[in-house]
């Protein structure tokens, strides 16, 4: 049923390409791509096992604490300590900024996220799931201008004001985590955020893309 | 651990201080710019007698079109009867004509009054291009007769027609309810007190011109000039120049900076700073006559050559007032020949030049 010039590389081939496939397989063999120095070994993707600490940054984004509308984006961090098999501790700051406008104003909110975690966690093979609870405080700060208040005219107060306040907040967050290579892990968080505002509890979400980093 | 210990403190002080001074998206809106006004005058003395009820004066800030008048209207009339349907249908060449109403708000005679402006004036209220461009406001204080809160603009009133072009769709009424007692800005002839928004460099145009005086300032700025003459006007444009203000009468201010002050008149002297116009560019638009003759009741006619700032026409046109009773002056133009936009227009879209209507009386 099959030929033979069907199966053998180069059977049906002019002389000048038999020669060229000769020269690849050669040049192929003489390569770095060796047996012995691949680029992807059986290590390439070795954990080395965590530490007690462990930094972690990456990109944020959620509702903004005290803007009605909008969606906050910027960057943030921690570091936690982990104490035990299923507890671990630390800290987060992170801030984003958000700008809405209405007919009047046009407004930037940039939060400024500090909070005090504490964590129940497990770990399932290379990856960690826990639950983050974070308790603190949020500092916005306010920039609002009067839309067409520089055509008008307007100068100081009257065109632009701006105000700062730390908000009482609380976040509680599903964590998942990936030990990817070395010391190095993905980590992808989200959840419910709480905020003290305006003599009102708001309610928000936050999430966050990052790697993490334990020594 | 100081991280904690500022967030904690943080936490602390903002729980303790309970005095959020965020407003996000809220609060209250402050007014791009305030005019101070206070009204003048005896309004008994001024009042139709037979103006029934109780006055609800209040004043407005209108925002001032750019129109020409039509040439029938500026060039000397050929006949006795053309000079009394001018009278008739002809506005003050060089009065203020209303594009838009902005801002109203009640007002007291004697007390002052503040108009808070929240929105700039639209682009269509401003003269010339993004780069320089003006517009000019006029307080008018009027009787809020039918209620609605806003001065209500009028249109002039032409007799009906059925032949006599497109159905009009302008939803301006004809009549006026409101009445008008007084305007800032009434005419170039006489001194002013206006309101300017001035976007840019200023170039000086005709647009209510006040050569003589000083720039606009940018932005909102209240402006005072003492007016000019008609004839100074109308020698200076023959000169292809604007008319001189004194610069003596010439003032400007911030719009808080001062109070714009308008006395009480009657009606009839300032009511057409209510009256809009069709047309600003000085073209006229000429009807077909009909085969039946239109009401003139209370109307004025006259048969004069079409008028034109460059040689004379031979083409007769029949030109009637406005009624006697009409809150805004106008004319209507007929002729026997010729289409809506000029008697010559090579194609004419009506020829009744061999067999007039039976009541057409030119």
């Amino acid at each position: 049923m099959f030929s033979r010039r069907a199966i053998l590389p180069g059977a049906g081939h002019t002389a000048p390409v038999r020669l060229g496939l000769v020269v690849a397989v050669i040049a192929l063999g003489a390569s770095p791509a060796h047996a012995d120095d691949r680029l992807l070994g059986d290590d390439t993707f070795a954990v080395t096992a965590p530490g007690a600490m462990q930094l972690d940054a990456g990109l944020v984004l959620g509702l903004p604490a005290a803007l009605p509308t909008g969606i906050s984006t910027g960057i943030g961090g921690g570091i936690e300590h982990v104490c035990g098999c299923h507890l671990a501790y630390g800290a987060r700051v992170s801030y984003a900024r958000a700008t809405e406008s209405s007919t009047a104003w046009t407004v930037t909110h940039g939060d400024l996220r500090v909070r005090a975690t504490g964590s129940l966690r497990t770990d399932a093979g290379r990856g960690t799931l826990a639950l983050r609870l974070g308790l603190g405080t949020t500092v916005v700060h306010e920039d609002r201008v009067r839309n067409q208040g520089m055509r008008a005219g307007l100068s100081g107060a009257d065109l632009e004001t701006t105000a700062t306040d730390a908000l009482p907040a609380a976040d509680l967050e599903a964590v998942v985590a990936l030990r990817v290579v070395g010391a190095w892990t993905m980590v992808i968080s989200g959840g419910p955020t709480a905020t003290w505002y305006d003599s009102h509890l708001r309610g928000g979400w936050t999430a966050e893309l990052g790697v993490a980093w334990h020594p | 651990m100081a991280s904690l210990t500022t967030s904690a403190l943080l936490a602390v002080a903002a729980t303790t201080c309970g005095c959020s001074n965020l407003q996000g998206l809220g609060g209250a809106v402050p007014p791009l710019a305030s005019i101070q006004v206070e009204v003048t005058g005896d309004l008994a003395a001024v009042r139709p007698p037979d103006d029934p009820g109780t006055p609800d004066l209040h004043v407005a800030l209108v925002w001032g079109d750019q129109w020409l008048v039509e040439p029938l209207c500026i060039l000397p009339p050929e006949s006795a009867d053309a000079a009394t349907v001018i009278a008739a249908g002809c506005r003050d060449p060089f009065g203020f004509v209303p594009a838009r109403v902005d801002a109203n708000v009640a007002v007291t005679i004697g007390e002052p009054a503040t108009i808070d402006l929240f929105a700039l004036p639209a682009a269509d209220v401003l003269v010339g291009d993004l780069t320089a461009r003006v517009g000019y406001g006029s307080l008018v204080i009027y009787d809020d007769r039918d209620g609605n809160g806003t001065l209500t603009l009028a249109r002039p009133n032409r007799p009906n027609s059925t032949t006599g072009g497109p159905p009009m769709m302008d939803p301006t009424p004809t009549t006026q309810p409101d009445l008008v007692y007084g305007a800032s800005f009434g005419s170039m002839t006489a001194p002013d007190v206006r309101l300017a928004y001035r976007e840019g460099v200023f170039v000086q145009t005709a647009f209510y011109p006040r050569a003589g005086c000083g720039d606009p300032p940018p932005a909102y700025s209240v402006l005072a000039a003492g007016g000019f003459s008609a004839s100074d006007a109308i020698a200076a444009t023959l000169a292809g120049m604007l008319p001189q203000e004194d610069p003596a009468s010439c003032t400007q201010a911030a719009p808080d900076a001062s109070t714009i002050s308008i006395a009480l008149a009657p009606p009839a002297g300032v009511s057409e700073v209510a009256c809009t116009e069709r047309n600003a560019d000085s073209s006229v638009r000429y009807r077909e006559p009909d085969t039946d003759m239109p009401d003139f009741t209370n109307r004025v006619s006259a048969c004069v050559h079409v008028p034109t700032f460059g040689a004379p026409s031979d083409v007769i046109e029949l030109v009637v007032s406005g009624r006697s009773d009409d809150a805004c002056k106008g004319l209507t133009h007929y002729i026997l020949k010729g289409c809506r936009e000029s008697p010559d227009c090579g194609t004419p879209d009506w020829d009744h030049s061999t067999a007039p209507p039976l009541w057409w009386p030119c």
